[in-house]
């Protein structure tokens, strides 16, 4: 028997409620107290979170490959990807914000879905251990994963700011709603997945329908 | 300023079962097995809660109403406002876009804080007002995807790529958005889930 399961709310049969933190009979799907559906994230959170994780991995290669950015200046087009973006930053000397959206853009969105593939998988194989680092790194994804978006609005400022009739003009490119979409989906899916699966695994709970002592 | 009576929680994180003391002013309650915040009494909190909601909103209204960012190339000069800014990405066919982002720096923040204003407002009063759970679990269920301080970290990165380009000068929206972005923040650390709920709780059950 899993040690920290034995003080466990699922192992005491009572539930708490996520949204206002009511502790409850467990086995309710609505919660009495603020009305919201309670079991949501437990029986199926593992399955949102690989759904969401499956199509953030597929927006990802569209967003790093295809240009973000079209700049035309005097009739002359050119166009810019994440990465090239990042280079030309580095060029021109801006370090510590070429620094930003390397970490924002490339880094941190990768970082994110590599720690949810493992946390989806370690609570599937029922690895235990190590409990509180993956609680603190579920936490840290949850985060951090929102500061991917300044690219998106960096495209959004400089499209709406520059504007100059024949002279110059900047589009958003493809890349952008790809991102934008990649970043929504990675939140959508630190959000379905549930921590508590983390201490509370599925095969301990079968060791719990014996009857106690 | 009062103490916040004790309550047995499940902490939201390692599903542990917490018997929370009472909290005195300033005190914070952490999962004692994964270190989670579970419960805080902050001094005023609802008060500070209701003042800075209304705060924001007339912040944001502001940042709405005059020229955000101008900018001058070449003789040619220009400014936008906020909600010309999102409609140029509307009107070059990126119309998913222009929800993305004007959701995240305008939309989901605005509606966030009608919904702490609205139920502010009904704790205070004796018999309550319809709707106040369904405002509230929107507002917080919201919070995540309310994005102002990136967007101000964005407009940061937009500017050190522009300047070798054009003058880039900041309008009065733009600081009207910062004073948002600033109540906005105060607002949300102010905010215990337990607490907010139980006085929702006690105005339906009183
Ligand atoms: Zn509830
Ligand atoms: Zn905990």
């Amino acid at each position: 028997m899993d040690e920290f399961h034995e003080c466990s709310a699922r192992a005491n049969d009572v539930q708490g409620c996520p949204m206002c933190t009511l502790v409850g009979p467990a086995g309710s799907t609505y919660c009495g107290s603020c009305g919201a559906h309670k079991h949501d994230g437990w029986d199926d959170s593992l399955q949102k979170t690989w759904a969401w994780l499956v199509t953030s991995i597929l927006l990802y290669l569209p967003a790093n490959m295809l240009p973000i950015m079209y700049t035309s200046f005097l009739g002359k087009t050119t166009e810019s990807t994440i990465l090239g973006g990042i280079v030309t930053l580095w060029e021109h000397g801006s370090y510590p914000i070429a620094a930003v959206i390397f970490i924002a853009s490339v880094l941190v969105p990768l970082g994110k879905i590599i720690v949810l593939v493992w946390l989806c998988i370690s609570v599937q194989r029922g690895y235990t251990g190590a409990h509180r680092h993956k609680t603190l790194l579920y936490r840290a994804t949850e985060l951090v994963g929102r500061w991917s978006m300044i690219d998106v609005f960096v495209v959004g400022i400089l499209v709406a700011l520059i504007q100059l009739g024949s002279i110059m003009n900047i589009l958003p490119g493809s890349a952008a709603l790809a991102f934008a979409a990649m970043v929504v989906t990675t939140m959508l899916a630190a959000i379905a997945f549930d921590p508590r699966l983390i201490w509370v695994s599925e095969h301990t709970e079968s060791e719990n329908k014996e009857p106690p002592e | 300023m009062t103490a916040l009576a004790a309550s047995r929680m499940v902490c939201h994180e390692c599903d542990l079962v917490v018997d929370i003391p009472e909290l005195a002013v300033n005190d914070k309650a952490y999962c004692p097995r994964c270190s989670y915040l579970l419960a805080s009494n902050r001094p005023n909190a609802f008060s500070k809660m209701f003042a800075y909601s209304v705060a924001a909103l007339i912040f944001l209204a502001l940042a709405n109403a005059f020229p955000f960012l101008s900018l001058n190339a070449s003789g040619h000069e220009q400014s936008v406002t906020l909600p010309e800014s999102v409609a140029v990405l509307f009107n070059e066919d990126h119309v998913l876009l222009s929800a993305i982002v004007f959701a995240t720096i305008i939309g989901v923040p605005a509606v966030l804080l009608l919904g702490i204003v609205y139920v502010s407002i009904a704790i205070r009063l004796p018999q309550g007002l319809p709707g106040t759970r369904r405002a509230l679990r929107w507002s917080l269920n919201l919070i995540p995807w309310s994005m102002a301080e990136i967007f101000l970290i964005g407009i940061l990165v937009s500017f050190i790529k522009i300047v070798s380009l054009a003058n880039v000068a900041l309008g009065m929206s733009f600081w009207a958005y910062v004073a948002f972005t600033v109540f906005l923040i105060l607002v949300l650390i102010n905010i215990d889930r337990r607490e907010v709920w139980r006085r929702v709780q006690a105005v339906r059950n009183g």
